[in-house]
């Protein structure tokens, strides 16, 4: 009899080891590329701050103003800290024309500068406008991209000869976009946009 | 008779030959037009004129019926000189496209105008047969060949049974006709409990299953949380392989946020358009809009005939995120793809030609969709900051600064936390 209650003990042990330990290599070994798999406390992956990129409950009544996104303009009256505002000269031809006339460089040509210019410039530029600037970047070469300007020959689309571009307005192209060029103020801060416009002025040269 | 009809056949045939020889001369005269027509469009129009499709400018095909090409040739060179003549017809066109003034091409002369006209009405040489397919990738390929495996296994037993089946039966015949008799079969059932009677096989099967399972849950438990090989569906179905691949684009362009910042950024889609609101990918589906590129106009509430932007019917693209650190880890991009660059490159043997991403993303641009590459676990983390090496790094602020305060401190001047970075306020809030 006692024996036998053993015996038993033992089959259940067995049962239970097997089951356990089954459970457990199942849900490792099942993993699905599309899945994050087996997680252990979920709740310290989301953060309770909002993620830049991620939804926004519709149902938390301080969060209903978001419309359930996270990405939002900064509230009226407000501007970040380090924020330049570029209002006196709007998307126009005459805020173009005004750009070219009266902004310059607040930066000092030195090669520090430059040297972040061209980093910049082989980044965000340099897919379309070629390394040397003659508009025959790596997308325009497999005809993925086409009619980008070389910097020293031809005539800007805007009047004048590329080559003769002020700084003004190649800031206000870079901040604004041109014809396909899309605004890339997003991307590059005033101060590197300056940075970029000291190396595509080195460029106009045409070394 | 047949003298006749020898002649007939040899003036027929050179009538053919040199019918022929005209055909192709005139051809390759209208080809080659067509083709230096071609290198100027794209050089000169492109940046505001398509053929199918309205850009900045008006949709060029079928414009030599629109207008003559005396006009054209007038209004090429330059617009705003027509338009200031008073003529009807460039007032007309310029109002249409929102007074938006064509720029003007003194460079381009008669001829240069003629053949960019002949490329306009010839169109885009079409791709010979093949070349434009485009390859499928076989997605299923590591599911399909797993499932060959199972099959292979499995079929492998099925045979092992019924040959087995088939031996003990030819035996089990020979007995009979020897006349030996032979014992009937114990049923499965009391087989089995036989067995688990047998105490030597109780140890050994327990000790295999503790064995076995074990070590697969301890592969489970060891895994819990780590996230290797995690690749979502994505809302759009943008390949890396081809942006950052093929199209050769910086990591920076659309994740800028990782050379300045903790947050590697996922861009927002007005970087998308930056390219997007030209390259369509018409010519992968027959003149239409890309599907793919369609749900970023939908998104943003654009409208690619006017070019014009509805934000009440934008709608925020939800991209499934990937890469994901418990709430309580500090990670920091711009501190290791800035600060850290050079040591990282050398610690993971990269080329010159990668981007330092690759150290912890893995090959980016070869990847159609995106997962993740690294385990992302303090292990991970860890072993790195033991094995990298940090000496010798150049022009970095950091460094320069703690060399400083250990001068001072060798000097004995006195060092408060405030001059350490003491006061910055993330150093306590978080």
């Amino acid at each position: 009899m006692k024996g036998s209650t053993l015996a038993m003990n033992k089959n259940k042990f067995v049962y239970a080891a097997f089951l356990a330990i089954a459970f457990a290599a199942t849900l490792s070994a099942c993993r699905d590329k599309r899945s994050t798999g087996m997680e252990y406390a979920r709740n310290m992956y989301d953060a309770l701050a909002l993620n830049p990129d991620q939804p926004v409950s519709t149902t938390n009544e301080y969060l209903k103003s978001f419309n359930g996104h996270a990405a939002q303009v900064p509230p009226a009256h407000t501007k970040p800290v380090g924020f330049t505002e570029y209002d006196e000269y709007p998307n126009t031809k005459e805020g173009y024309d005004a750009a070219g006339v009266s902004m310059v460089n607040p930066l000092p040509v030195d090669t520090v500068n430059l040297a972040e210019g061209k980093h910049l410039f082989t980044v965000f530029c340099n897919p379309c406008h070629g390394e040397k600037g003659d508009g025959q970047g790596h997308l325009v070469k497999i005809e993925k991209f086409s009619g980008v300007p070389s910097y020293f020959a031809g005539a800007s689309s805007r009047g004048g000869n590329m080559a003769d571009l002020t700084a003004g307005k190649i800031y206000h192209t870079i901040t604004y976009g041109v014809n396909n060029m899309g605004s890339h103020a997003s991307q590059i801060s005033p101060t590197d946009r300056w940075k970029v416009v000291m190396y595509v002025q080195q460029l106009q040269k045409g070394q | 008779m047949r003298d006749i009809s020898m002649i007939l056949k040899s003036v027929w045939k050179s009538l053919f030959v040199f019918s022929a020889i005209s055909v192709l001369a005139v051809s390759t005269v209208n080809a080659q037009d067509a083709k230096e027509g071609r290198t100027l469009f794209k050089a000169k129009c492109s940046s505001c004129h398509a053929l199918d499709a309205k850009l900045i400018g008006p949709a060029l095909t079928g414009v030599s019926d629109r207008h003559s090409e005396e006009w054209l040739l007038k209004w090429i060179p330059n617009s705003q000189a027509l338009i200031a003549s008073g003529d009807a017809a460039a007032v007309k066109v310029f109002n249409e496209n929102n007074k938006v003034a064509m720029t003007s091409f003194p460079e381009l002369d008669e001829a240069k105008v003629k053949s960019i006209l002949a490329y306009i009405k010839e169109g885009e040489p079409k791709p010979a047969a093949g070349t434009g397919a485009v390859a499928v990738k076989d997605e299923t390929t590591s599911g399909l060949s797993i499932a060959g495996i199972v099959a292979i296994v499995a079929v492998a037993i099925v045979i092992l049974v019924v040959l087995g089946r088939a031996s003990k039966l030819l035996e089990r015949l020979i007995l009979q006709k020897q006349g030996i008799e032979i014992e009937e079969d114990v049923p499965l059932k009391v087989g089995i409990r036989k067995m688990f009677k047998n105490k030597k096989f109780v140890m050994f099967f327990i000790l295999c299953l503790i064995i076995c399972l074990g070590s697969f849950g301890w592969m489970g438990m060891w895994n819990t949380g780590v996230h290797t090989g995690y690749q979502p569906v994505q809302p759009i179905k943008f390949s890396h392989e081809l942006h950052a691949g093929i199209n050769q684009i910086d990591c920076q362009y659309c994740h800028n946020g990782a050379f300045k910042s903790k947050n590697a950024t996922i861009p927002s889609l007005n970087v998308c358009m930056n390219c997007h609101k030209a390259v369509q990918a018409r010519d992968k589906y027959d003149g239409e809009i890309s599907p793919e590129i369609k749900k970023i106009y939908n998104a943003l509430g654009y409208d690619p005939e006017t070019q014009k932007y509805d934000d009440s019917k934008a709608k925020p693209m939800e991209w499934v995120r990937v890469h994901n650190l418990p709430d309580f880890a500090y990670f920091n991009h711009s501190q290791h793809v800035v600060v850290a660059e050079d040591a990282i490159r050398k610690a993971k043997g990269l080329q010159p030609t990668e981007p330092v991403c690759f150290a912890c993303h893995g090959p980016v641009n070869t990847m159609e969709e995106i997962y993740q590459y690294s385990p992302l676990t303090m292990k991970w983390c860890i072993n790195c900051h033991k094995e990298t090496d940090i000496s010798g790094q150049k022009n970095n602020a950091f460094y320069a600064k703690v060399i400083e305060a250990h001068e001072k401190i060798k000097k004995g001047e006195k060092i408060t936390p405030a001059l350490l970075g003491g006061l910055e306020c993330g150093k306590c809030h978080y």
